[in-house]
C-alpha cells in the first residue's frame, strides 16, 4: 500500500518508495534520505508546522511541502 | 600551502578547527557574500606552517544554501583565492552513512584527502567500531579517528597532513559517468581546459550560477549542455544514488555500532518540541536570555560609562581647554565609550546563544517556529533575533548569521530595529508622563499599560514590515527547512569563547569605525557654529546670568544652552522645524532628534542641555522642566499630550541609532540596505507621528 508521508498518522512507519519532485528529491538525497529509507513520523510542529521524523535512526525536520513529495510504501 | 576543512553540518568541524588553530585564527567573509570565513595557521611537527580554512558545513556539491554554494565555488575553481591544495574531511563517526557523500565528491575532484573520523560524546559511550584499514582501502585515502573536543590523536593528524602534500589521488572515481555525461564533460574539458572530468561535469551542471565565469563562458557551457540533452536534475539524482550504493555496503561491513538512536535526545525532545509546550518553553528560555542581557549587562555597562565619564573629567580638567581637549573628550572619548558600552550586551547574548546552539536547541527552535515565521517571510531562527532585540538590536542583528537563506536573513535584519530596545526606555520614561496620568485602573498602572502598548506597537511594525518585504523581495534561491535535528550534547566552551571573541571583535573593529566617525561629526555639529553667532550666544548668556545673579553651575548650563542653539546642530534643528512642525515638534526637539541619532538615550541629555539643566542627570528634573515649557508666542504648553505622544510614536519607529546602521552595513555588506532601512523607518516614524498629532490635536 502506497501513501504520502503527509497522509500518515503520527507514530506510523513506512519505507520510502519514491519521490514526486526531482528538485526536492535531489535535496533530500544529499542528506541521505533515499528510496528504501525507513521513516517514522514522531510528531508535528506547533502552529500547524512541519514534521519531526526519524529516518534510518536520524532525527530530521521537514516542511509539509517537502514531506508531500515523499511516497511511502506501508508494510501493513 | 593551504588545506581546507570540509564536512557536513554537525560533523564537529568547527571544534576541530578551533582545537587545531587555537588563537592563531582570523574571521572574515568569503568574497562577495556574508558567509563567515574562518582561517588560521596550523603548525606541523616538521616546522611547516599551513593555512587552514574552515569551509562552511555542506552535504554535497549540489548546494541548497549560500553556505553550500561557497563550498562548491571554492572547490571547483583553481583560481579562487581559497582554493585548497588538500582537504581534511571531517565526519561524525556515529553518522558515517549520511556523512560520506560529499567526501566521495571531493575525492572525485582529485584533491589529496584525509578522512578524520570525529568522535562525539556519544561515540565514546556507544562503542562504535570502525575497521579503519578496510574503509581506508576502499575509499583510497588515509583515515584517522580523532576527537575535536579532547584533542585525541591530533598530533598524528598533523603528521598525516604533512604527508598529504603533492599526492595525486589514486584509484577509480566513485561515480561512473553515463554516455551523455562523458560527452558533455569531455567537451567542457577541452573548451575550458579542465583536467578533471568530475570538475567538468559540475561546471556543466552549475554553469549558470558560477560567479567566476564570464557571460561568454556561460553561453558556451549552455550550448554544450543543450546540444547533448544534459538533464541536470535527473543526473544529479542518479549520481547521488550511485554514490550511496557504492559506499553504503562497505561502510556497513566496516562499521559496527549499537543502535545510533539517542534515547536521551528523544525523550527530551518529547517536551522541547511538543506541540503545545514547545513555544512556552522557548519563550521561558528567551525570557531568561532577555533578562540576562538586561540585568547582567547593566553592571559592566555602568562601569564602562562611569569609566569613560571619569576619563573625560580627567582630560577636561588636566588638559588646557580648547578645541582639542573638547574633541578628545566629547568627540573621541564619547565615541569610544559609545562603542564599548555595547560590548557586554553582545558578549552575553552570544554566550547564551552559542550555548543553545552548541547543545543543539537552536535547531529545535527553527523547527518550532518555521511555519509561523514563514508567513512573514522570516525564518525559525528570526525569533531569536526579534526577542533579543528587546535588549539591543546590535547583537540581535549579528545573531542572524545563522539564518542560511539570504532573503529571510535580510528581512530579519531589516525589521529587527523596530523592536523597542533598552535605549528607548529613558525616552519613553520621560515622555510617557505627559500623555498618560500616573493613575491605576483596578490593578493596572496606566503608564505601565502605555509602556506595554509602545512595545506591542514595535512588534506589530516589525511583523507588518516583514510581510511587506516578503512581497517586495524576490529571490531565485528557494527556501527549505529540511535539516537534521542533532543529538543533544555538552557544549564546547572553547567554541563558545571563540564565538564571543569573534562577535565582539567584529563589532568593535568594523562597526566601531563608523560609529566613531559619526560621533565626531555629531560632536562638531553640536559644538561649533558660525563663530560670530557662537560668541554672541556666549556673551549674551553671561550677561543674562549676571543680571539674574545665577550661580556658577546655572551660568555654565545657560551658556551651554545658548551655545547649542547657536551651533550648526541648532541651525539644523531650526531649519528642519518647518518639516517637523506638522508632527508637533519645535526646533528644540529638532536638535534632540539630530543629536540622538548617535543613540536614542542621548535625547534626554540633549533636552537637558537645551533647557539649561545640563548638569542635572535626573530624569525627574528634566521632566519637570519640560512640563513647564511654554511656547514663547502662544503660551501653550510645548509638551502637550499630542506632541508627547507624537514624539513617543516617532521613537518607536525611527532608526535613531548610528550603531545599528553601522552593524547593518557590516552584516549586509553594503550601505544600500542600511540606507533603505533608515529611510523607511524614518518615513514610518514621520507618518506615524503625523497621524498621531493630527488625531490628538
Amino acid at each position: 500500500m502506497k501513501s504520502l508521508l503527509t497522509a500518515i498518522k503520527v507514530g506510523s512507519i513506512g519505507k520510502i518508495a519514491h519521490f514526486k519532485d526531482d528538485l526536492i528529491a535531489g535535496k533530500l538525497m544529499t542528506m541521505g534520505i533515499l528510496p528504501g529509507s525507513m521513516v517514522k513520523v514522531i510528531r508535528k510542529a506547533p502552529f500547524k508546522g512541519g514534521l519531526y521524523l526519524k529516518i534510518d535512526g536520524y532525527n530530521i525536520a521537514l516542511r509539509e511541502q517537502e514531506a508531500a513529495n515523499i511516497v511511502l510504501s506501508m508494510s501493513a | 600551502m593551504r588545506i581546507a576543512l570540509a564536512g557536513n553540518p554537525n560533523s564537529g568541524k568547527t571544534s576541530l578547527f578551533n582545537k587545531l588553530t587555537g588563537l592563531r585564527q582570523k574571521t572574515g567573509n568569503f568574497p562577495g557574500v556574508t558567509v563567515e570565513k574562518k582561517s588560521g595557521i596550523l603548525h606541523l611537527p616538521d616546522k611547516q606552517h599551513i593555512e587552514l580554512i574552515d569551509l562552511p558545513g555542506a552535504y554535497s556539491l549540489y548546494p541548497s544554501s549560500e553556505d553550500e554554494r561557497i563550498v562548491l565555488n571554492v572547490l571547483i575553481n583553481p583560481e579562487d583565492e581559497n582554493y585548497p591544495d588538500a582537504v581534511i574531511y571531517v565526519a561524525d563517526i556515529t553518522n558515517l552513512e549520511k556523512h560520506l557523500l560529499l567526501l566521495t565528491q571531493i575525492k572525485d575532484l582529485g584533491f589529496p584527502t584525509l578522512l578524520a573520523l570525529n568522535m562525539s560524546d556519544l561515540a565514546e559511550k556507544k562503542e562504535v567500531q570502525v575497521e579503519e584499514r578496510k574503509l581506508s582501502d576502499f575509499l583510497g585515502l588515509p583515515i584517522l579517528s580523532i576527537s575535536g573536543k579532547t584533542g585525541e590523536n591530533l598530533e598524528n593528524l598533523k603528521k598525516e597532513v604533512g604527508k598529504l602534500t603533492g599526492i595525486e589521488t589514486v584509484g577509480q572515481p566513485f561515480y561512473k559517468f553515463n554516455e551523455i555525461e562523458k560527452t558533455v564533460s569531455s567537451n567542457v574539458q577541452s573548451i575550458f581546459g579542465i583536467k578533471n572530468p568530475y570538475r567538468a561535469k559540475l561546471f556543466a551542471h552549475h554553469h549558470e550560477k558560477l560567479p567566476f565565469l564570464t557571460a561568454r563562458e556561460k553561453e558556451k557551457a549552455a550550448e554544450i549542455v543543450k546540444k547533448e540533452g544534459f538533464n541536470d536534475l535527473r543526473l544529479q539524482i542518479t549520481e547521488t544514488m550511485q554514490r550511496f550504493e557504492q559506499f553504503v555496503p562497505t561502510l556497513r561491513s566496516a562499521v559496527s555500532q549499537k543502535n545510533n538512536q539517542s534515547s536521551f535526545t528523544d525523550s527530551v525532545d518529547a517536551f522541547l518540541t511538543h506541540r503545545i509546550f514547545a513555544p512556552i518553553i522557548f519563550f521561558v528560555i528567551m525570557f531568561f536570555v532577555f533578562q540576562a542581557i538586561y540585568a547582567w549587562a547593566a553592571y559592566p555597562m555602568d562601569w564602562i560609562e562611569g569609566g569613560f565619564a571619569a576619563i573625560g573629567d580627567f582630560t577636561r580638567n588636566s588638559l588646557p581647554s580648547g578645541w582639542f581637549t573638547d574633541l578628545l573628550t566629547n568627540g573621541i572619548l564619547a565615541g569610544l565609550g559609545g562603542i564599548l558600552v555595547f560590548v557586554p550586551q553582545i558578549a552575553i547574548l552570544f554566550l547564551l546563544i552559542s550555548i543553545l546552539e552548541e547543545v543543539g536547541y537552536m535547531a529545535r527552535a527553527v523547527f518550532i517556529f518555521d511555519k509561523l515565521m514563514q508567513q512573514f517571510g522570516l525564518n525559525g531562527r528570526s525569533v531569536v533575533a526579534l526577542v533579543s532585540a528587546g535588549a539591543c538590536a546590535i547583537p540581535a542583528i549579528m545573531s542572524t548569521r545563522t539564518i542560511g537563506n539570504w532573503r529571510e536573513r535580510l528581512i530579519t535584519i531589516m525589521v529587527t530595529p523596530f523592536i523597542s530596545c533598552s535605549a528607548r526606555i529613558p525616552v519613553y520614561a520621560v515622555l510617557i508622563g505627559f500623555v498618560v496620568p500616573a493613575d491605576t485602573i483596578g490593578v493596572f498602572n496606566l503608564q505601565g499599560l502605555a509602556f506595554m502598548g509602545l512595545y506591542l506597537l514595535g512588534i506589530l511594525a516589525a511583523l507588518f514590515s516583514a510581510f511587506i518585504f516578503k512581497l517586495i523581495l524576490k529571490t531565485g534561491e528557494k527556501s527549505y527547512l529540511m535539516m537534521q535535528l542533532p543529538s543533544y550534547q555538552r557544549p564546547s566552551w572553547r567554541n563558545i569563547w571563540r564565538n564571543i571573541i569573534d562577535k565582539v571583535a567584529a563589532f568593535v573593529l568594523e562597526a566601531g569605525k563608523v560609529i566613531m566617525v559619526i560621533s565626531i561629526v555629531l560632536w562638531f555639529l553640536a559644538s561649533y557654529g558660525p563663530s560670530k553667532a557662537m560668541a554672541v550666544a556666549e556673551s549674551s548668556a553671561i550677561s543674562t546670568a549676571k543680571a539674574q545673579s545665577l550661580d556658577d553651575t546655572a551660568t555654565a548650563d545657560l551658556i551651554a544652552a545658548r551655545k547649542i542653539e547657536a551651533s550648526y546642530a541648532g541651525h539644523l534643528g531650526k531649519s528642519i522645524e518647518p518639516a517637523i512642525k506638522p508632527l508637533g515638534f519645535d526646533w528644540k526637539i529638532g536638535i534632540a532628534l539630530i543629536t540622538s541619532f548617535a543613540a536614542r538615550e542621548v535625547f534626554v541629555g540633549t533636552m537637558a542641555t537645551i533647557y539649561s539643566i545640563g548638569s542635572s542627570e535626573n530624569e525627574n528634573t528634566i521632566r519637570d522642566k519640560l512640563a513647564a515649557a511654554r511656547d514663547p508666542v502662544t503660551g501653550a504648553k510645548v509638551y502637550s499630550a499630542a506632541t508627547s505622544l507624537s514624539l513617543l510614536i516617532f521613537y518607536v519607529f525611527a532608526m535613531q541609532c548610528m550603531s545599528t546602521l553601522a552593524v547593518v552595513k557590516r552584516e549586509t555588506g553594503s550601505w544600500k540596505w542600511a540606507l533603505i532601512q533608515f529611510v523607511y523607518m524614518s518615513g514610518l516614524a514621520y507618518l506615524g507621528s503625523f497621524i498621531t498629532y493630527k488625531l490628538m490635536s
